[in-house]
């Protein structure tokens, strides 16, 4: 699976001009260079017949943390996951298809309470164990149900859980509470890399050592440096690669060499210096420099819900609905990507990405409108001070919001939004402070009356994950994370409940529909960009892929001379 | 002799378990803890309930004086608890990072000591005042420069540019070089600043002015008379720079993005890994301990007064 290389470097060639103007650089040579670079790279791209060998350098911003597959949702930690396991279904990232993988053909009942999934033959883990139904049972028992003794907590994508049964080595039947229609996704995700049965009965303390993660994917871990580095191994025997993603052999480098270098400078010096071949995460800043000399920014898309910042309606001052709708036309998004970000970055549409399952179009809702945002103020009786800031009561509209460290550039990012706010008369104290202080903040909604959020997972059941309470909670209602809230929105619920449990797909997306529509009516949150994940890449290393949220694919990696 | 080794070993132990102590209250005192910092970050989706399950397994929310105990008695028996972030046993974490950062920190130390010997002797025998104020003022440049820049700096220059250092796959001789010159220039200037001022005061003193008189070259009289008394500030300025050496390391570290206690303790700082941040405090207690008590079995040895009873000298 590659990237449709031509129409991406054109628009990337497009987005550096910008950046570079409103840099106010000089444009000339590093106009012609970025020409260059750009035609180069693309028709260094065409040719292509993968060659087996060498040892990819990659560097990772941050150390893994735990490797327990659920815990794949930290970035670092499915860099590696990705390349070491192997799971039940493959999310085509062009399609967003459920393809078979370690599961050759699935059957579902109506109404998705029961799932059958048969196994392909033949597939074994790193230390020789075949992957059979008992595996993949005992892999998904954990996932669901957690395991108490051990200190396994239950994965994110799995809802509704009940149990397995193995019905013959090669069979194995999933059952549910209710319907769990977002379930034939979840055996895509990154949190549900299938690992050998006796990596399960660790203690869930001692999985950040990798070594003890043995999976059936195309490289093995072989050795560690914790905190530092990690090698990874191909696996010659490997021959169970997704059919539609090029090749099921062996993949073709014979190692991945990861490093974790924290400095954004030394990551992308070591890049341009020829001292490194892959690296994650730019910011946009960077992009114009990687580019200039020829190397290719990979951009993928996070597919859920968009970069964003939330209200917590238990808050008094956003608890009016005026006020909400206010801020949200005071917000311009386009002026943020256009100032901060680049063309990978594009301004959000909707509640979750352009390419994510189930979106709809709601720009209209998201206009930029400070004369109906100054209206809406006045009409809900938030008068202009001495000082520029409006009051009503004696009290001032001064909202704070914590920065959100792994989100990109959120602290310029929020503190443009406060200039935004201030021009209607709105103030936002942009907070930094230790992640204890900023987490227990966040808990309180009279501290923190909006918080920035995202969630990346190609399915419709991304904006349950973000919204209802007890999953993430970014809007804090009664029952979730905050003990003592009283604020909640029933009908929100209960659209977001009918989402998880609809098995019809054709109606679930129409749901997905609804909700985004009734979130921005509500304006409980307003969406800022679509997330990428964004990468950098030396023009020899080809065949880079990327599965449905943007974590990288090492498998059909393969490096042409330089 | 034993009787004061005795001494400092039980002022020792009265050291270790008040920086213990201090370090647990005041990581307690710090709002949210590891747990909270781990589990409740949203990319884990974790629900109410199970968060709350894992606070009780961690024993996370049991009374202070249990919690102290328990530490304490774990800490006694060489077991300092698990690492919330890394998911691994903290013993796991200093045995990976204890050697690096001693191998940094020695090899800085060596550095420094002999770049402030040669600035302070630089600028006291340079032939021309101009040339001497200005090598004086070096100590205070190196000072001024901050470590992070520095390190930049020089991998920007070294390994980038002129390409003479690879900063990715280095030879373990390579990996040093660059790590070493950063950590070691904050450590030079204030050993090189003491140096020259007590250079310069010593060679005031009449003794000096005897050998000089005798016919010895200022150079001899320098190194042979001079250094010896003016090594004692040294040292003892050498025992407080253990606490500049570790700061540079949690810089030196991250910046060169290799592995060691400092990355360590800025990573357990950032997310409140409670029990590896109190198995750093108690080993830097005990890094300082052992150095104040090299320091002072070694100052007799380079100046004999010191082994005198404090009476006889009256």
């Amino acid at each position: 699976m590659g990237h449709p290389c031509g129409t991406r470097v054109e628009k990337e060639a497009n987005v550096s001009l910008q950046s570079l103007a409103l840099l106010h650089r000089p444009l000339g040579w590093g106009l012609v260079a970025l020409l260059l670079g750009s035609v180069s790279a693309s028709t260094a791209i065409a040719q292509d017949t993968p060659i087996e060998g060498g040892t990819l350098v990659y560097l990772e911003q941050q150390a893994h943390t735990n490797l327990y597959p659920p815990a794949g949702g930290f970035y670092p930690n499915s860099g590696i996951l990705n390349q070491i396991t192997d799971k039940l279904t493959w999310q085509n990232p062009a399609t967003l298809e459920i393809e078979p993988w370690l599961a050759e053909s699935w059957q579902t009942n109506a109404d998705a309470t029961e799932y059958v999934f048969k196994l392909r033959p033949g597939v074994t883990f790193s230390d020789g164990t075949p992957l059979d139904a008992a595996a993949v049972a005992k892999n998904f028992d954990t996932f669901g149900l957690g395991n108490k003794d051990l200190g396994y907590p239950v994965a994110e994508a799995i809802n509704n859980y009940q149990g397995s049964e193995v019905i013959d080595p090669l069979t194995v039947k999933f059952t549910f509470k209710a319907a769990a229609p977002g379930f034939l996704q979840a055996t895509s995700v990154i949190g549900s890399g299938i690992v050998a049965p006796s990596v399960l009965e660790q203690p869930y303390d001692e999985l950040g050592d990798a070594t003890k993660i043995i999976g059936s994917g195309p490289f093995v871990v072989e050795n560690e440096v914790l905190g530092q580095s990690l090698n990874l191994k191909v696996r010659e025997d490997y021959a169970w690669g997704p059919p539609n993603i090029g090749h099921t052999g062996r993949a073709y480098l014979d190692g991945i060499q990861l490093i974790v270098t924290p400095e954004d400078s030394v990551r992308i010096g070591a890049l341009l210096s020829g001292q490194a071949d892959f690296i994650r995460q730019i910011q946009a800043y960077d992009e114009a420099q990687v580019e200039a000399q020829g190397y290719l920014i990979h951009s993928a898309p996070t597919r859920g819900v968009n970069n964003n910042v939330t209200f917590r309606p238990e808050n008094p001052i956003v608890a009016d609905i005026k006020v909400r709708q206010a801020l949200t036309a005071a917000t311009n998004a386009g002026e943020i990507v256009s100032t901060l970000f680049s063309a990978h970055y594009p301004q959000a549409t909707s509640v979750i990405a352009s390419t994510a399952a189930g979106y709809v179009d709601l720009s209209d809702k998201l206009a930029f409108d400070p004369e109906k945002a100054k209206a809406l103020l006045d009409k809900a009786g938030w008068v202009v001070g001495a000082d520029g800031i409006r009051e009503k009561d004696g009290v001032k509209l001064e909202l704070s919001a914590y920065e959100s460290l792994p989100q990109p550039q959120n602290r310029a990012t929020l503190q443009l939004l406060s200039q935004q706010w201030a021009a209607v008369g709105a103030k936002l104290n942009v907070l930094a402070g230790d992640s204890g202080s900023a987490i227990q903040d966040n808990l309180d909604p009279l501290k923190t009356p909006l918080r920035p959020a995202m969630v990346g997972r190609a399915d419709p059941d991304v904006i349950k994950s973000n919204f209802y309470p007890t999953n993430r909670d970014s809007l804090l209602q009664k029952g979730g994370t905050n003990p003592n809230a009283t604020w909640e929105d029933p009908a929100l619920n209960e659209l977001l409940l009918a989402i998880a449990a609809e098995p019809d797909t054709k109606r679930r997306l129409e749901l997905t529909a609804d909700v985004q529509a009734y979130l921005l009516d509500q304006a409980y949150v307003i969406p800022i960009f679509e997330e990428p994940q964004v990468f950098a890449g030396a023009p020899y290393v080809r065949g880079i892929g990327f599965d449905a949220v943007a974590r990288p694919s090492f498998y059909n990696v393969w490096l042409a001379p330089r | 002799m034993t009787t004061t080794i005795a001494t400092r070993f039980g002022q020792a132990v009265l050291v270790l378990l008040l920086a213990f102590t201090a370090s647990f209250l005041l990581l307690q005192a710090l709002p949210g803890d590891a747990i909270l910092i781990k589990y409740q970050n949203p990319e884990m989706g974790l629900s109410p309930e199970q968060i709350a399950g894992i606070r009780l397994r961690y024993g996370a929310d049991a009374p202070i004086w249990a919690q102290y105990g328990n530490t304490l008695v774990n800490f006694l028996q060489g077991s300092f608890g698990y690492s919330v972030q890394a998911g691994v046993p903290v013993n796991t974490v200093l045995a990976a990072n204890a050697w690096p950062t001693l191998r940094l920190a020695s090899l800085g130390v060596v550095v420094a000591v002999l770049l402030a010997g040669l600035v302070a002797f630089a600028a006291t025998l340079a032939p021309f005042n101009w040339l001497r104020n200005a090598l004086q003022m070096v100590p205070s440049l190196m000072i001024s420069v901050p470590v992070f820049w520095l390190g930049i700096m020089l991998i920007q220059l070294f390994s980038f540019r002129l390409r003479l250092v690879p900063i990715i796959n280095p030879s373990e001789f390579q990996a040093l070089i660059l790590p070493v010159a950063t950590l070691a220039v904050p450590i030079a200037a204030p050993l090189a600043q003491i140096l020259i001022r007590s250079l310069d005061e010593i060679e005031t003193q009449p003794f000096v002015a005897v050998a000089r008189a005798k016919g010895a070259s200022r150079r001899f009289v320098l190194w042979h008379h001079v250094l010896r008394n003016a090594l004692l500030p040294v040292l003892t300025i050498a025992g407080v720079l253990f606490g500049e050496l570790l700061a540079g390391a949690v810089v030196t570290e991250t910046v060169f993005g290799i592995n060691g206690l400092g990355r360590v303790t800025e990573q357990a700082v950032s997310n409140q890994d409670t029990a590896v941040l109190q198995a750093i405090v108690v080993l830097a207690a005990l890094g300082f301990v052992l150095i104040n008590l090299f320091v002072d079995l070694l100052a007799p040895l380079i100046d004999p007064r010191l082994n005198r009873p404090v009476g006889a000298t009256a």
